[in-house]
This record gives structure tokens, C-alpha cells and sequence, in this order.
């Protein structure tokens, strides 16, 4: 018999972790029907009739954001056999009140009382007992990161869930208008059934979203009963019912809870915080953060040690090696058994065509695990506070920074992260000027023109300044769709600071893998397949297998290479390096390898890495279409995974049609721009 | 006096929120409610850092400035 279990709770409260505790690595990760909020199941390690479902982090039931929508028409619609809900014991008052509104659904629920370690190191005491008796549910204490007490947390929901022990109707609101509820449940077709009860509340708080769906008979009959509570409250029955339940959380956390200090004292995080969010120092932290952590990811001379490679770099040095050497094997093997030479020539390409992006996989890794520990650490949090402060100058808030960081990595889940954006408008912003960050995949194409055009002046600081272009312009962006594009004003920014905590290495690897997944998978589909594509278009013709300059792809470039000559560079090898790009940024440099001559694949990998010249590129390019081409294939349009990440999180084509619109306009402005003035003062 | 007026290390008792309904109901989900006290943990001129109910809460100015406090 399969059993399904909720995970609840606010955010931060070690859910996740204790998701992972429960389900290990069985975990299957999707989106809620209609709505882009991550939908996580997995299965229970102790019985794998039991399934584990975690619900997103909210603050409580009301519909403010699309998360807390989702997790109640869970609980009340779907009706999960049990919940856990989880409680920080460290701000146990807070987290209860989402635990009372979990209650006023009536699924049999049992709080884990988390974080039971940091609350006896503060020297404080909660009796779970005295709680669970008061509150009529279980409370089992727990602490997630360690594993502690989760057998006893696991008895104890599968008991309730089995039983179906339901959590007593609490009486908080006052007679009156406890009266009032009854009177609109009876509306609703009786007081008895707890889905109308609770209903009946939502709507004495004039939930929007429950007082749509009503039928409109009905709407006009409980109107005057609302205008009634909201009278007997002093105009306001919602907060009046805050008020109700944060009482009662505030007496029995008085009965159950020992503190040793009284007032506020300083914690660790708080000293840590008095620096790190200080408002001089704070920003000169926040970039010698950053610096560290590219240098650790793409740093050739790691830690200033002249030819030194940071962890990236080795990583990416070894994985490159390793394929190389199965991609010789591979094609020594099919060249023995005699395959025609278009065969051993697709082969080889394909391999190669996968193994370039392999070759990437551990900057993007290294770039993650860094992102993922700063996110779990607490310090992600402090620095959306900070930034907020610059980014509403651009009309952006500082929740924003984060998803923007990331398009350092890789642009796809980097847009998945603006879905934590609670403004529409914030969220649509920020996804149209995300892939401006020059993600991974596009460094290979500067250090290729860098070591060409540039061999004899400071390659860093022309590369640098590419990924400068991609931040400006990502703030103009921001600045006229602000001004054009949106209406109305910044969205508030409010945020919790979670106290600091040394994030648990497998808590870290779980989170890095889930954003570097995307990036993987691409590398084993679209590039393989693209890869194909391109050997074809390449190497034949309508009448057949032909050379480089009669191929199909030839022609594509000549047709549409007109396009191009206001940015300098109308030749059809450049324009189809621009198509190949959108299949993926880093073919660019393949198609260059292929096109300028048939150049040898160690070849191809060295220019990659920038270490050599690609002769015949400066027949086409001088420095200043060079620097058009490298801002063109920065700004416009991403590649394709990263725009079906658009679509997915936009959930429209009309908005994705406008975003990639969007960038290509200021791709070709920008390149035209710099082709313009590159030619008056060069 | 609205809570923006308040300094570093300054604490104050929650009365009243001002603006939009849907905006103060997070705020109360968020632990803010009448009658609490807050303590401004850290400023700067964007936005505060304050302690309600033993969480940290970092808003900015705008949104401090709808909410009521007095000493």
C-alpha cells in the first residue's frame, strides 16, 4: 500500500536537508502542474512504499506567492496521508504559526522540532512532551543534519498517517467570531466537513483566491457575514486573526520553552553580520568573494603561482585528457574495421563536438559547488540585502542578483533560479537579461580571438572586458525595459537573513548537481545531435559529399551573411560560427576549427584553450569586427537550452518571442556600435 | 513613528502597518505583528536588518517605512 508524506515548513528550516536524510539519492525532481515551482519526491530509505514529498518553504497558508498556493491546495486538495511539519527550534514561535494554519486543515500532521543541537548550545530547553500535549500532535525533536531522531519522526507520521489521527479543531478566533466561521461554513454546506471550516477562515481573512472560486449565490450570501467579522474585529479580521494566533503561540512557547537569557544577545551570526553586512565594508567583502571564487574556477595561475591551474582548470585539464584519449581509441577502432572515411569523419566529430562540452562540465561544477555552499551557508541571503540597494537604481531588486550570478556558470539554471522572484515584472527582467552574463560556454570564443587578434596585447584585459560589456549592458537592458517595456515600481524587498551554518558537504553536492544537471544533459542531447548536424551540413551538398566551400552550410552563410556587414564581419564562415552558436555558444570555436581550413582536432583544443593561433581567421576579422563578433555572440540570442529554459519558466511563447527578440535588437546595436566607433578611433 | 526613523540598536514596540493588504499579511506571516517588539540590528541607505521574534529580517527602506512603531 503506497503512502504519500508532506514535507511543510517555513523556508530555511533545514527542509531540504531533511529530504535528503529521508530519501537519500532517490529523488526525482519536476514542476507542479501550470506553475514553474520545483515539485521534489523521493523515497522514504526505511520502506519504499512510502513516498516523500516536498512541499516548497513558505512563511504561511495565505496565497502571497505561487509556492504558498501550491503547498495548501496540496494539503487541503490532495490530501498527502500525513505531514511533517518542520520547525526551526530556534525561531520556533515564527515557524509555529505556519504549524496552526497547517493544523485548521486537519491532516494528520507531526512536527519535527529541527535544530534541537544549536537550541541546547544556546543553552535554552523545549519540551517537546509539554508541546505535543498542548498542541494535541505529535513533536518529535530532531536534528536533520545529523540524522538524529528521524526514526522516531518517521514511527511517529506513519502512525498518525495509518490511524488518520486528525488534529482537534483549535477554538482561538472568540465566540463571536468563531460564530461567524460556523455560519459561513454552514453556507458553504456545513460546519461538520473541515474543507468548508477551513475555507470559511480564508474567506473571514478575504483570501482572494478562495473567495473566487466560490459560486457567485453563494459570494453575495457570505459577503454580509465577512462585513460582519471584519466589524466585530475593529475593521480588520485577518489581522485580528494573526493577532489570535500568535497569542496563543505565545503562551504555550511561554509554557514550553525555557530560556536561559532574557533580551537580545549576541549570536555568532550577529558579530558576523556586524561585518558582513556592514555598510562600508560589506561591498569590498562581497567582490574579493567573487574574485576567489572565478579564480578557483577559471584562474590559469592560480593563487598568483605563474602556471598554477586552479581546481577548474585541472579538473577540466584531466577530463579533456581522458576524453581525448577514448575519442583516439574510438576512432583507431573504427578506422581498423575498415568504415568509409564520411564514417570515421562523423564518428570523430561527434566526439569531439561532446567532448568540448565535457570539457567545460567541471568549471561549471567547481562554479556551482562554490555558489551552492555560499547559498547554504547564509551569505547569499546578505548579499541580495546589499545589492539591493545598487539594483534599484536599475529598477531591479536585489533578489535578482542571484539568478544574474549564476549566468556566470550556465544560463539554464540560472533562469530557473529567477523563479524564487516574486514580482512578475522582476522575474521577466531578470530572465531577459540573465544570458548577457557571459556564461562558461562563450569564454572559449574570447580566448580564440584573444590569442589571434590580440597575440601581442593584454589577452585578460581584453577578455575582462567582454564580460564588462555583458554586466553594462545587462544594466541598460534592465534601465529601458524599466522605462518601456514594464509598468509600475520595484517590488518591496524583504528577505529573511538565516543565521550562518557550515553547509554539510553532501548537502552541497546535492544542490550543485541539481543546477549542473541541465547543463550535463545538453552535452549528452542537443550537442550530439547538433554536432551531427553541422558534419552534414558541412560536408555535403545536394549532389553529394563535397568540400567546405560547396557545402550547404556554405550556402546558408552566404545567404544571410548581408545581414551582418553593418557589424563588420559579412563573410559566411563568421555567420554560420552565429547559427552553430545557438545550438551551443562553445561550437562556435569547432565551427571556426572546421571551416578555416581543416584544421587538426589537437588543433582546435589548444586554440580553445587559447594557447594557439587559428591562422586564417585574420583574413576575415580585424580587431575591431573581432570585438563586434565576440559582443554579438555574447548578447544574442542563447543557445537553445537556454531558451527553452525561458519558455519553460516564462510559460508562454509570446514572452520568450520578446526576450530573444529583446536581446537580438541589442546584440546588433551593441556589435554596430562597436564596429562604428572601433572604426573612427582605430 | 514609522520604523525607517529608527537607528541601529534601537528597539521598538510594533502598532499599526500601513499600504497594501497584501503586503502587510506577509509581513505578519513573516512575524511582524502588534504589539512586538523589534530591534534594529543594522542599517544602511538602502535598507534595515531587524530581529523580530528571534528571526532576522532585512527590508528595505520603503517597505520599514510602513510599518508603525512606537517607543
Amino acid at each position: 500500500m503506497g503512502m504519500i508524506i508532506a514535507l511543510a515548513g517555513n523556508p530555511n528550516c533545514g527542509k531540504t536537508t531533511l529530504f535528503n536524510e529521508l530519501t537519500g539519492s532517490r529523488q526525482h525532481v519536476g514542476n507542479w502542474p501550470g506553475v514553474t515551482v520545483d515539485k521534489k519526491e523521493g523515497v522514504y530509505k526505511g520502506n519504499k512504499d512510502v513516498t516523500i514529498l516536498d512541499l516548497p518553504g513558505t512563511y504561511s497558508l495565505s496565497p502571497y506567492s505561487a509556492e504558498e498556493i501550491v503547498a495548501r491546495d496540496y494539503i487541503v486538495k490532495d490530501k498527502p496521508d500525513a505531514v511533517i511539519n518542520i520547525v526551526d527550534g530556534t525561531s520556533i514561535e515564527r515557524n509555529l504559526y505556519l504549524s496552526l494554519q497547517i493544523m485548521e486543515t486537519r491532516i494528520p500532521m507531526v512536527i519535527a522540532m529541527n535544530m534541537m543541537d544549536e537550541v541546547e548550545a544556546k543553552g535554552d530547553q523545549i519540551d517537546c512532551q509539554k508541546l505535543s500535549w498542548a498542541l494535541g500532535i505529535p513533536v518529535v525533536p530532531i536534528v536533520a543534519r545529523s540524522g538524529k531522531g528521524l526514526k522516531e519522526l518517521m514511527c511517529a507520521v506513519l502512525k498518525a498517517a495509518e490511524s488518520h489521527e486528525k488534529p482537534e479543531r483549535m477554538h482561538l478566533f472568540g465566540n463571536e467570531l468563531e460564530n461567524i466561521v460556523a455560519e459561513i461554513a454552514d453556507v458553504l454546506g456545513g460546519r461538520e466537513q473541515d474543507e468548508n471550516w477551513w475555507k470559511a477562515v480564508k474567506l473571514v481573512e478575504s483570501d482572494l483566491v478562495v473567495a473566487e472560486s466560490l459560486d457567485p449565490e453563494k459570494a453575495s450570501a457570505i459577503k454580509g457575514l465577512i462585513d460582519k467579522a471584519n466589524k466585530s474585529a475593529d475593521g480588520d479580521a485577518e489581522a485580528r486573526l494573526a493577532d489570535v494566533r500568535y497569542q496563543y503561540i505565545g503562551k504555550i512557547v511561554g509554557e514550553c520553552v525555557k530560556k536561559t537569557k532574557r533580551g537580545h544577545v549576541e549570536t555568532k551570526s550577529d558579530k558576523m553580520d556586524k561585518i558582513l553586512t556592514n555598510r562600508i565594508l560589506a561591498l569590498p567583502i562581497f567582490a574579493a568573494v567573487m574574485y576567489v571564487m572565478f579564480a578557483c574556477t577559471f584562474s590559469e595561475n592560480f593563487l598568483f603561482i605563474e602556471g598554477l591551474p586552479s581546481p577548474g582548470v585541472w579538473l577540466a585539464g584531466i577530463v579533456e585528457n581522458i576524453w581525448g584519449t577514448a575519442a583516439a581509441f574510438v576512432v583507431g577502432a573504427v578506422e581498423e574495421v575498415g568504415a568509409s572515411e564520411w564514417a570515421v569523419g562523423l564518428v570523430s566529430s561527434c566526439l569531439d563536438g561532446i567532448g568540448a562540452v565535457a570539457g567545460f562540465l567541471p568549471l561549471v561544477l567547481v562554479l556551482f559547488l562554490l555558489l551552492s555552499f555560499l547559498e547554504d551557508s547564509g551569505y547569499m541571503a546578505r548579499v541580495a540585502f546589499v545589492m539591493d540597494r545598487i539594483f534599484r537604481h536599475f529598477g531591479l531588486s536585489g533578489r535578482s542578483f542571484i539568478p544574474m550570478l549564476m549566468g556566470f556558470g550556465c544560463s539554464v539554471p540560472a533562469l530557473m533560479a529567477s523563479r524564487t522572484l516574486e514580482s512578475d515584472k522582476d522575474r521577466k527582467i531578470t530572465m531577459m537579461i540573465t544570458p548577457f552574463m557571459s556564461c562558461g560556454a562563450k569564454l572559449p570564443i574570447y580566448a580564440m580571438f584573444a590569442a589571434t587578434l590580440f597575440a601581442d596585447s593584454n589577452q585578460t584585459a581584453i577578455i575582462f572586458s567582454i564580460y564588462m560589456l555583458g554586466i553594462v549592458t545587462a544594466v541598460f537592458g534592465a534601465l529601458i525595459l524599466n522605462k518601456f517595456a514594464f509598468k509600475g515600481n520595484v517590488a518591496n524587498f524583504i528577505m529573511e537573513l538565516p543565521q550562518y551554518r557550515v553547509p554539510t558537504l553532501k548537502s552541497v553536492l546535492i544542490h550543485a548537481w541539481e543546477k549542473v544537471k541541465g547543463f550535463a544533459v545538453k552535452a549528452g542531447t542537443v550537442i550530439f545531435a547538433s554536432t551531427v548536424l553541422i558534419w552534414f551540413l558541412s560536408n555535403f551538398n545536394m549532389r553529394g559529399m563535397c568540400g567546405m566551400e560547396e557545402s550547404l552550410l556554405a550556402s546558408i552563410g552566404n545567404g544571410i551573411k548581408w545581414i551582418f556587414a553593418p557589424l563588420g564581419w559579412a563573410d559566411w564562415r563568421a555567420s554560420v560560427g552565429v547559427v552553430t552558436g545557438w545550438i551551443a555558444k562553445e561550437n562556435i570555436v569547432a565551427t571556426f576549427g572546421q571551416v578555416f581550413g581543416n584544421v587538426s582536432d589537437e588543433m582546435v583544443e589548444a586554440v580553445m584553450a587559447g594557447e594557439e593561433a587559428l591562422p586564417a581567421i585574420g583574413e576575415v576579422f580585424n580587431r575591431v569586427s573581432a570585438y563586434s563578433y565576440m559582443a554579438f555572440n555574447l548578447l544574442c540570442m542563447p543557445c537553445f537550452a537556454a531558451v527553452g529554459a525561458i519558455k519553460r519558466e516564462m510559460g508562454s511563447w509570446k514572452w520568450t518571442l520578446r526576450a530573444v527578440g529583446f536581446q537580438m535588437v541589442t546584440a546588433y546595436v551593441v556589435a554596430m556600435l562597436i564596429n562604428l566607433i572601433g572604426n573612427v578611433v582605430f | 513613528m514609522p520604523l525607517s526613523m529608527m537607528e541601529q540598536g534601537d528597539t521598538g514596540k510594533i502598532v499599526g502597518f500601513c499600504g497594501q493588504k497584501e503586503m502587510r499579511q506577509h509581513l505578519q506571516d513573516m512575524g511582524f505583528i502588534r504589539g512586538d517588539r523589534v530591534y534594529v540590528v543594522g542599517e544602511n541607505h538602502g535598507g534595515m536588518i531587524l530581529m523580530v521574534k528571534g528571526v532576522k529580517i532585512a527590508l528595505n527602506r520603503a517597505l520599514a517605512h510602513r510599518i508603525m512603531v512606537t517607543n
